[in-house]
């Protein structure tokens, strides 16, 4: 009797101990699979078809139809630079330096991966439309109301997961394999500027 | 006695939840309803060029689809022979990729790497040959490619990144002039 309750209990731990380790491997990433710069995250082979089981699990997952990292690299960021998860609770300043690629696009998403509504429709900046400054620097600010330079507006509810995608298309320094470098001083910070 | 027992158990967990772990990461591609594949699939027949609209709250074909992209799909079925993706390349920043239903990205060409403006992609599943006279011959005015797809079914898909909300308009007529289709040899 005391084995059977054994085995049961030992099944059922294997159960979630695998289960829970695939998904967490799969939805956040490891070292294996992703590459992680401040708040950061690229997930090295998406697209790839020589990519990883993980990886490609994420990608069928994620419903989305990427380009391999050849002719393109995706950043994702899901919280800011102090490690405190993006909210339209709060406003954000995106600080970055020019990266060296033919276009690049910062876009503002809810965490299903959706659009936000806003009255000026306005969803991302790219690399063609950013007011910079004369240094190449620019700033985006992410806030429900508007603001200077470069505003994401983040919609009109303040309860809403805020997530970022950074995609660079076509970057001109790749490494021996073709893919595309992007160097870790490239990625813009982001910074938490105050809260409701 | 007492204290193996609970060992023996740890150990067997321990395999049991690698097995799992195995078996799970293995099959989810393959369970996830929702790809790419199958949300496009949704949007229209094969072997047709179809426009996506542009990406906005509520109206995007895909999770995390850029705003400032205009994006055109072909799904393309090799069974009948292969395919023709013609295209004229309107700009540089253009990016062409050629996708196996899992979303393997097996071919991408940006549009500044391209010769000529007027490109055509003939898709060739594994067991198919074309002739296609013309190919890397300097004298005709259009670029033709053959691309060997590893696969029967899978995803053309051709982006177009705007330099501003200006240029969406172009960027969609661009869109509006790209083809795709069984191949045939006069073209």
């Amino acid at each position: 009797m005391r084995s059977l309750a054994y085995f049961i209990g030992t099944f059922a731990v294997a159960l979630m101990l695998g289960i829970g380790s695939a998904w967490y491997m799969i939805e956040q990433g490891s070292p294996l699979t992703t590459t992680k710069v401040g708040p950061w995250a690229s997930w090295n082979a998406l697209g790839n078809p020589t990519a990883d089981p993980y990886t490609k699990a994420h990608l069928a997952r994620s419903g989305r139809l990427p380009l391999t990292s050849t002719v393109a690299r995706y950043f994702v960021a899901r919280a800011d630079s102090a490690g405190h998860g993006l909210t339209s609770a709060c406003e954000y300043l995106i600080v970055g330096s020019p990266i060296n690629a033919r276009w690049w696009s910062v876009a503002l998403y809810d965490d299903n991966g959706s659009l936000i509504e806003n009255p000026s429709q306005r969803y991302s900046f790219n690399s063609e439309e950013m007011l910079s400054h004369a240094d190449g620097t620019y700033r985006i600010h992410v806030a429900r109301a508007a603001r200077p330079e470069n505003w994401l507006p983040s919609g009109d509810d303040t309860d809403r997961n805020l997530v970022l995608m950074l995609r660079i298309y076509s970057p001109r320094d790749t490494d021996s394999l073709g893919i595309g470098l992007v160097p870790d001083d490239r990625l813009p910070t982001i910074e938490r500027l105050s809260c409701e | 006695m007492r204290i193996k027992i609970p060992g023996l158990y740890i150990v067997l967990c321990v395999v049991l939840a690698g097995l799992i772990h195995i078996v799970a990461v293995l099959t989810l591609p393959a369970l996830a309803p929702k790809n790419a594949q199958a949300r496009l699939a949704a949007l229209g027949p094969a072997n047709t060029m179809i426009e996506l609209p542009a990406a906005a709250p509520g109206r995007q074909a895909m999770p995390m689809m850029a705003p400032d992209v205009r994006y055109a799909f072909c799904r393309f079925d090799l069974t009948n022979g292969p395919i023709r993706l013609s295209a004229t390349i309107a700009d540089d920043l253009w990016l062409i990729g050629l996708y196996t239903a899992e979303g393997d990205n097996f071919y991408a060409v940006a549009g500044a790497d391209l010769k000529k403006r007027d490109v055509q992609f003939v898709i060739v599943a594994p067991d198919q040959t074309v002739e296609e006279a013309g190919v890397d011959s300097p004298e005709t005015s259009e670029e033709i490619l053959v691309v060997n797809s590893p696969v029967t079914e899978g995803i053309a898909m051709i982006r177009a990144p705007l330099k501003g909300p200006s240029r969406a308009e172009r960027a969609d007529e661009a869109l509006k002039t790209t083809s795709c289709g069984p191949y045939t040899k006069a073209g």
